[in-house]
């Protein structure tokens, strides 16, 4: 049996939409053992993928430390390096599929495997782009009417179709901190998790706005509980919000700020029965644990290429950051531009199932779909043309590469 | 055979010499008494010199602390003889094939150690270098270039001088044997008198052929000068506290840009602590060479831990006070002259006229030289002030130049040409001559730089510069007058004494003399890393050597010049000039791979 090694170095939100690429990879081959190589704060939460053998940490710290070693020559750091590598004990790879344009990304697949398919198929050196890469590129750059998700962008950079049944974790054996573990199986809570962190300060939801979010939360569903999630960044954020709602609202919410590793935090995401948040990161780990997810996406996040992998889930897109059809000024035109409004109420109404289809000023409602191309969002309005595209693209893009092994990407998918 | 003879019998077999010399030699030095666990133990002057209770576990925590550091392929040279329990445990901790040199400057203290301990098992791996300082340092430095220094502190204080030259040779000796370039980065002040010293320091480096990138705050000094014009003080000091900690972070965004082996400061840098620890989180080796008197300017108190290394222009107190602070590294270096500036001129008829003189002082007006320099006036000769900071001079007035202005390098060169007997008087704010006037001013060099002739009050550090075959010296106010008499009428005596002032310039005072000695120190400090690359160890020629075990760098490592230095960036460089094509080895992809992050600097600042 040939083993194979998935490269995703890049952060939470990116492993996470390389889900559908890695079960894609086991459906098309199925003789294939795969490994995957990713950011070492993550491996962690590799370990509940489904259908992946073995998991390697890249630890940039490392590289990072070789990087500034002041003692020795060359030779030395070759050595160190070297021997750092080997000490991993990496098995032959006869291929390696490298997700990220990145130089650490390329340069590590190809010291992993003679063969590399994805970004930096033609060697290290070479700087010409495999079609996809070319894509997603122009995709980050213009923006325009793309209607290619991310997560099937991956897939077609590795010569696969897109998955037909979507990827799920199951971490429910994971522990939890004894007094969250007694909460979060209580079934008679309609868990809702709120995700609290962004990263940038720019993606992060008002705190008075999250208040009148689960205000509405606990007012709407009386056996509501809503579950604080972030980081031990948003600690304070989570203390704040706590001194912001009134006391007959402390009992409805489970503050898990900053006390969950990945797994745990999957297994907290097993229990939720939606999760609400801006952070795309927590978002993606939700879906793919089986909440129902509302996004709420502005600055930067755009939710055809990472709207929530799956079926059933919703994107508020705020129009004044991406607009969908049109490209994405506000950077050019001095920074994103922050909501002034937030769809609270229309929230409520979609957990309700009472939305009334009017939308907050600026802001888009769209719910995902998935079929043999992947995922797409609607918003009600005509969008079949622009959903069609899709195909187009992916029979321009699915040229194959100078590795790309003997499966014929077009067969697989018309014949489905 | 007693003890002594069999120790006797294992440094026969290994270094007849010093067993022979040992034959001759009584011991006595050591006080010897058992220790709790019933072990020798030495006492010197009721100062103990190992553990009364445990020297055995004592001598292993001091290995086991010394050896931290050390790198494969280090020579670890050892001052401190004492009972050799040290030296025993750590011959004991190290590789069979490391190398251990014990430094003896007393062989009766040997004798001691042999009468009481053994050195079976372990003495015959040690290599025993005594004698003379220099002749120490050379034996040390013929066998390696890498050196590590451990110092076995209770040992080492009982020859204290005896070790201090030898280091000071050792020193030295590397110096000669410096074929590396390194990058240094030298920030400079905002303005003041350690402004043209940077710039003579660049110059130095430059000239002993390393790449030096000069970090000039000057050209922000229209800038931090304007400040002057806020009035209110708390908010001018805060703002210029601001301005300088500005400056510090720019420093810092240079290092992050072109990474230095070393960065250098001369006074009055504007660098702040945080810079300082952040330099040091990313392991940038700083010195700070501290050309002010240490008593009258106290800010190095509040700068002492950020520098790896200080260098001061003072010795004795001011290295003790220096130490006592915390500075982990603190050595002595005088300034200099820059022979490029200060030199010979010759001056045309308007400038000579203009400033020419019999007697002249240049400098600014500190309270002794306002009390002591009327005395010049009236006399037989021309007598002309030069320099700023003389308001309200009173007498001096008369024979004050171009109304006080500030004096350019130039200009200044041209007046020490242009006079017959130039006064250097150091400054003081006291009256008379400093009492505790220890360093010798930078103007000391220049005008010897210049060949002009000078009359210098004493300094007790001017006798190990300068002779009074070179200068005139006088030791109280008094004698000012009568030399300049004496010497105003001995014009060829004059000649000779200021060009023999010069020659010994040339030889010794020069700030790439300095430079030779700040890297040195800082070389031998740092063996693995200033030290290697000052050897050369970077270069071509040493990385292909040692490339046995990593063949498919050798093609990379031939295409350079045997005596450039080689650095990860520069591999990776030749590595990705291949071309899109190109099929890379593994060892080529991890330089890449390592360059990629050498270029990351997101976390710099």
């Amino acid at each position: 049996m040939s083993r194979t090694l998935l490269l995703q170095l890049a952060r939470l939100g990116d492993l996470l939409q390389s889900l559908p690429v890695i079960t894609s990879l086991q459906t098309h081959f199925p003789e294939q053992q795969l490994d995957l190589l990713c950011a070492a704060p993550l491996t962690p939460i590799c370990k509940l993928f489904p259908g992946i053998q073995r998991i390697y940490p890249w630890e940039g710290e490392r590289w990072h430390g070789f990087a500034r070693m002041e003692e020795g020559g060359n030779e030395r750091l070759v050595e160190e390096a070297g021997q750092y590598v080997s000490d991993f004990a990496f098995p032959p790879y006869t291929l390696a599929y490298n997700l990220n344009n990145h130089p650490r990304s390329i340069l590590a697949s190809h010291l992993l495997s003679a063969r590399v398919v994805g970004a930096g198929d033609r060697g290290p050196l070479n700087p010409r782009l495999p079609p996809w890469v070319e894509f997603l590129q122009h995709v980050a750059r213009e923006r325009g009417a793309n209607r290619i998700h991310l997560a099937d962008a991956f897939c077609g950079l590795c010569g696969v179709s897109p998955p037909r049944v979507i990827p799920i974790i199951q971490a429910h054996d994971i522990e939890l901190p004894p007094d969250l573990e007694q909460i979060v199986n209580d079934s008679s809570f309609v868990k809702i998790g709120i995700v609290l962190g962004a990263g940038d300060a720019d993606r992060r939801v008002p705190l008075t706005t999250l208040c009148r979010l689960i205000e509405g939360c606990t007012d709407l569903l009386p056996n509501c509980l809503c579950v604080l999630i972030g980081g031990a960044g948003e600690r304070e954020a989570a203390l704040a919000l706590e001194d912001k709602l009134s006391s007959q609202y402390l009992s409805r919410i489970l503050n898990c700020v900053g006390r969950t590793t990945l797994p745990q935090l999957a297994h907290l995401f097993n229990r939720c029965q939606w999760v609400i948040g801006s952070d795309t990161g927590p978002l993606h780990l939700a879906v793919a644990c089986g909440a129902r997810v509302i996004g709420w996406y502005f600055s930067r996040a755009r939710v055809h290429e990472t709207g929530p992998y799956g079926v059933g889930h919703y994107v508020w897109q705020y129009r004044g950051s991406a607009h969908s059809e049109s490209t994405d000024c506000s950077r050019e035109k001095g920074g994103p531009h922050l909501p002034c409004s937030w769809p609270v109420l229309e929230t409520l109404q979609i957990i309700h199932n009472q939305h009334t289809g009017e939308n907050p000023s600026g802001w888009e409602l769209w719910n995902s779909h998935h079929d043999e191309w992947g995922m797409f969002y609607t918003n009600g309005e005509n969008s079949e043309i622009a959903v069609k595209l899709r195909e187009e693209v992916w029979k321009r893009l699915s040229v194959k590469g100078p590795n790309h092994q003997e499966f014929s990407t077009m067969n697989a998918m018309t014949a489905g | 055979m007693n003890l002594f003879q069999q120790n006797l019998e294992i440094l026969r077999r290994h270094n007849r010499a010093l067993a022979a010399q040992v034959l001759k030699i009584s011991g006595g030095t050591l006080s010897i008494q058992l220790a709790k666990t019933g072990v020798p133990t030495a006492v010197v002057k009721n100062r103990a010199i190992h553990s009364a209770y445990d020297p055995i576990r004592e001598a292993e925590r001091w290995a086991e602390h010394q050896t931290k550091d050390c790198q494969s392929g280090e020579t670890l040279v050892v001052l401190g003889v004492g009972l050799l329990y040290h030296v025993e445990a750590l011959r004991t901790k190290l590789p069979q094939d490391s190398v251990v040199v014990v430094i003896v400057s007393d062989l009766s203290e040997l004798v001691d150690a042999l009468s009481v301990r053994s050195l079976d098992g372990w003495g015959d791996r040690v290599c025993w270098v005594w004698g003379h300082s220099e002749q120490m340092a050379r034996q040390v430095t013929q066998q390696a270039s890498r050196l590590r220094l451990l110092t076995y502190e209770p040992a080492l204080m009982i020859h204290q001088q005896e070790y201090d030259a030898f280091r000071l040779q050792l020193r030295d000796q590397l110096a000669k044997g410096v074929s590396g370039r390194l990058h240094i980065m030298v920030v400079g002040p905002i303005y003041g008198g350690s402004l043209p010293i940077a710039g003579y320091v660049v110059r130095a480096l430059e000239s002993l052929g390393h790449r030096v990138s000069w970090v000039d705050h000057s050209l922000h000094a229209p800038g931090y000068q304007h400040l002057q014009t806020i009035q209110d003080d708390r908010l001018r000091t805060t703002v210029q506290q601001r301005f300088s900690d500005t400056l510090g972070v720019i420093s810092l965004a240079h290092v992050a840009e072109d990474p230095p082996d070393f960065v250098l400061a001369m006074s009055q840098a504007p660098l702040s602590m945080a810079v300082l620890e952040q330099m040091r989180r990313k392991k940038v080796l700083t010195a700070m060479w501290f050309v002010e008197n240490f008593r009258h300017f106290a800010y190095w108190q509040q700068m002492i831990e950020g520098y790896d290394f200080w260098f001061v222009m003072q010795q004795a107190a001011c290295l003790e006070a220096f130490k006592n602070s915390g500075a982990s590294q603190v050595s002595y270096l005088p300034l200099a002259a820059d022979l490029s500036i200060h030199q010979s001129v010759d001056l045309s008829i308007q400038e000579q006229q203009e400033l020419g003189a019999d007697v002249s002082f240049l400098g600014a007006g500190y309270r002794n030289r306002r009390e002591m320099l009327p005395v010049l006036l009236g006399h037989e000769w021309i007598f002309k002030l030069w320099g700023n900071e003389w308001d309200r001079a009173g007498v001096l007035e008369t024979v004050l130049q171009r109304n006080g202005a500030r004096i350019d390098t130039a200009t200044s060169v041209k007046i020490f040409n242009a006079t017959s007997v130039n006064i250097n008087l150091h400054s003081y704010t006291g009256i008379g001559f400093d009492p505790e006037g220890d360093s010798v001013n930078p103007r000391t060099f220049e005008l010897a730089s210049c060949g002009a002739f000078q009359v210098i009050d004493h300094r007790t550090l001017l006798a190990e510069l300068f002779d009074e075959s070179m200068m005139g010296i006088v030791k109280t106010p008094e004698e000012f007058v009568p030399a300049v008499r004496t010497y105003l009428h001995e014009p060829e005596q004059r000649q000779v004494m200021a060009e023999r002032s010069r020659k010994r310039v040339g030889m010794s005072h020069t700030y790439a003399h300095r430079m030779q000695t700040l890297l040195s120190t800082v070389g031998l400090a740092s063996p693995d890393r200033i030290g290697a690359i000052l050897q050369g160890e970077r270069q071509a020629e040493s990385l292909l050597a040692r490339s046995r075990d990593c063949p498919e760098l050798l093609p990379l490592l031939r295409s350079f010049p045997k005596t450039d230095r080689v650095e990860l960036v520069d591999v990776a460089r030749t590595i990705r000039q291949k071309g899109p094509e190109a099929t890379l080895s593994r060892e080529e992809l991890l330089v890449l791979m390592m360059d990629e992050y050498r270029q990351e600097k997101r976390d710099f600042l």
